[in-house]
């Protein structure tokens, strides 16, 4: 007997079975699942914040040895005319941009939550600002605001609405801003609407129903019932698109370069403008992290209140 | 040779093998040569094409393969940053203007090269040298360049008996004429290039500077920029359309292709492209001398240069192409003429060009007395220099003073803007 048990005590497990046996122990299992998600976000976003973190805290200059000077690049920043535009712009354009996206948002999602004729064709066409690619989609916006041949200047003339020679959407600083304000509008619009289709739709019919019994108008079954429902959905929407009207580049950058005087510059546009195009990689560092914070406490507090709302 | 055996065959091939891993240098013999070359899309398209055919011939003399890219001229800094952040691209890099400062403790010395071709072709002219020679050394082979210079509406001029300008206050006068009739002057007030382009030689003329020669000293808060931001504000007001606020680099290219303008200051393409695409409005074109000042005949300059990256593993193949086309007379002017007088020779034996008699209007390009310069001039490019350029002051101090800022008020905020930048 003992010989027999000795000669099973030396025979390895296949190999095939060992792995399973392994995987079986949660463990090993759960960190063998994570590691490749682990890994995928250092690689692609933890390293290079990592670099942008070091290059805003140094003097970085292409090609050229840096080092750690802490936050001088944010100081310094503070005391430049364009920067302290651009800080400006920034909430200006985001602020006015999220709002009518939000608004109009709401609206089209009521309206495409109706019986349409065509609905599904006219939903997939409300996607088409937000496929097409932005710097493409922009340049014919471009076209449109052209001082030379402006089709919105054209037509509003010809209609009787503007007088000759029409606003100078592109050349004057309130009209370019609400020309990137408009733009950026069309083009997040569809995100803002199908996202809120999707929660309009899942608000059971039932309470729609009831609040009729019970005599409410449809304004009051608006205010009463579909945002209340809503508010989780708006919540991370908004938050979102906050995120993404703060970083946007493609439109200004196509439509004014950041001018005129500054007037539409946005963090990313000036941030290229001083890191790739003057080589001073340290400043463009400093000015695309600058609202980092301020962004870090809007993503707490959003997330904190959609928490509320769903728990 | 007898028959290898085993043994013998594994410890050669090992020894080899062990000696490219050792020395991380592959075995030239049976290797080819191959460079590359990343430049822009020249606004003469034509030039791309030639130098392609160029390319393939050089291959075929040197046994050198060549890849030649082209970029947008817009994305060229994106991409040479991250080319050099990542130490890895291509060989050889065209280099528009002040780009050898920028990229300075990257490029290799190339004043052997520049040597050779100033004994051949001459010194190279001023602009080039300012652009490509940094702090005693060649950074980068001097190319062509393409400078500005005023194109105007002969047709209307003769129409309404205008005098060809000659100063910046002529252009006013004509201007104010050419406005009547519909035809308004072009001279973007953008954040653009062309705007600087213009701006330079306004501000030289009459005798102002942004940055003194020292690279130290802003010199922009001066009675002569006083009169060259008051010569704007009359201009934009009696001359030009509002327009001109919203423009980019090729609104009055278009515009003067459109017959909308009457005079503008832009490089040759303008007329070029027209001819190119035979708009009617092509043979209504002309060119005059650059216009003079207090301050003398002055001209911003575009030179572009080639570059090699110091991580290039083929810098002497690399050179070999610049020797090839630079080099050698012939290729060089069958070069340039492709250019149709849009990149002209930048050495002084070539300057009366053979390109400047193919057409009757590439007269006002021979520039005799005309300064050409880079911008900044006449500071060095340093980086800091190159960032107050880059910041567009200069373009926004004349914006702020035609949209209602008083001329005092805007030149201040400009000499503080670029006080900023030097101290920073």
């Amino acid at each position: 007997m003992a010989i027999g048990s000795a000669r099973v005590a030396t025979v390895p497990p296949r190999r095939g079975v060992r792995v399973r046996e392994l995987l079986d122990q949660e463990r090993l299992l759960g960190p063998a699942f994570v590691t490749p998600a682990l890994l995928f976000l250092g690689l692609l976003v933890a390293y290079p914040f990592a670099m942008a973190m070091y290059m805003a805290m140094s003097n970085s200059f292409i090609g050229r040895p840096s080092h750690f000077i802490g936050l001088q690049n944010f100081v310094a920043l503070w005391s430049s005319d364009a920067f302290r535009q651009t800080f400006q712009n920034a909430f200006v354009f985001t602020g006015v941009a999220v709002v009518f996206k939000l608004v109009l948002g709401i609206s089209l999602a009521l309206l495409l939550n109706q019986q349409l004729w065509l609905k599904r064709t006219i939903r997939g066409a409300v996607l088409l600002p937000w496929v097409i690619p932005t710097a493409l989609s922009t340049l014919g916006w471009w076209w449109m605001f052209d001082s030379l041949y402006s089709v919105v200047n054209w037509t509003g003339i010809n209609a009787g609405l503007l007088d000759p020679p029409g606003p100078n959407w592109l050349g004057q600083k309130y009209y370019a801003m609400t020309a990137v304000i408009t733009v950026n509008v069309w083009r997040g619009l569809p995100f803002f609407a199908i996202t809120i289709l999707a929660g309009l739709v899942s608000i059971p019919k039932e309470l729609y129903e009831a609040a009729e019994a019970d005599g409410a108008s449809p304004m009051a079954q608006f205010w009463h019932v579909t945002l209340p429902l809503l508010k989780p959905v708006l919540a991370i929407v908004v938050l979102f698109s906050t995120i993404f009207t703060f970083s946007d580049f493609n439109i200004v950058y196509v439509l004014t370069h950041g001018g005129p005087i500054n007037s539409t510059h946005l963090f990313a546009t000036l941030a290229r403008q001083v890191g790739l195009e003057s080589g001073q990689l340290g400043q463009g560092a400093a000015i695309s992290l600058y609202l980092f914070p301020v962004l870090v406490f809007v993503v707490w507090a959003q997330l904190r209140f959609v928490r509320k709302q769903t728990y | 040779m007898g028959p290898v055996s085993r043994r013998q065959f594994l410890t050669t091939t090992g020894a080899g093998l062990a000696g490219i891993l050792a020395t991380r240098v592959p075995p030239a013999r049976g290797q080819q040569r191959e460079i590359s070359y990343l430049c822009w899309n020249n606004f003469a398209p034509a030039s791309d094409k030639k130098l392609a055919e160029i390319g393939q011939r050089f291959t075929k003399d040197t046994g050198i393969k060549i890849k030649i890219d082209h970029i947008a001229h817009a994305q060229q800094a994106a991409k040479y940053a991250s080319e050099v952040q990542t130490q890895a691209g291509h060989d050889l890099i065209e280099m528009r203007m002040h780009f050898p400062w920028l990229y300075e403790p990257q490029m290799v010395d190339v004043s052997d090269l520049v040597a050779e071709l100033e004994k051949k072709h001459g010194k190279v002219i001023s602009s080039g040298y300012e652009a490509a020679h940094v702090k005693g050394v060649w950074r980068a082979v001097p190319q062509y360049h393409a400078y500005f210079v005023p194109t105007y509406r002969e047709d209307l001029f003769a129409k309404a008996g205008l005098k060809i300008p000659d100063t910046w206050e002529d252009v006013y006068t004509v201007g104010k004429e050419l406005k009547k009739m519909g035809h308004p002057v072009g001279i973007p007030i953008a954040q653009n290039y062309d705007t600087i382009s213009t701006a330079g030689p306004v501000l030289w003329s009459f005798g102002a500077m942004e940055v003194d020669k020292d690279g130290k000293t802003v010199r922009i808060n001066s009675p002569a920029t006083e009169q060259a931001v008051e010569w704007y504000k009359k201009v934009y007001r009696d001359c030009m359309e509002p327009e001109v606020l919203s423009w980019t680099d090729a609104s009055n290219n278009q515009a003067m292709q459109a017959g909308k303008l009457g005079w503008i200051h832009n490089p040759v393409s303008t007329y070029v492209v027209a001819k190119q695409r035979k708009l009617v409005t092509a043979d209504t074109m002309n060119h005059h001398r650059s216009l003079t000042g207090p301050g003398g005949r002055h001209e911003t300059d575009v030179p572009r240069s080639i570059g090699i990256w110091k991580f290039s593993k083929n810098v002497e193949p690399a050179k070999e192409w610049i020797r090839y086309l630079l080099g050698k007379k012939e290729v060089y002017d069958e070069y340039v003429m492709s250019g149709d007088a849009f990149n002209l020779p930048v050495y002084t034996n070539l300057q009366d060009h053979p390109v400047l008699k193919t057409d009757a209007k590439y007269a006002g390009l021979k520039g005799e007395g005309v300064q050409y310069h880079i911008y900044g001039w006449p500071a060095p490019a340093s980086d800091k220099v190159q960032l107050i350029t880059n910041s567009f002051i200069l373009p926004n101090m004349i914006a702020k003073a035609v949209t209602g800022t008083s001329t005092k008020e805007a030149v201040k905020w400009a000499e503080g803007e670029m006080k900023k930048i030097l101290a920073g």
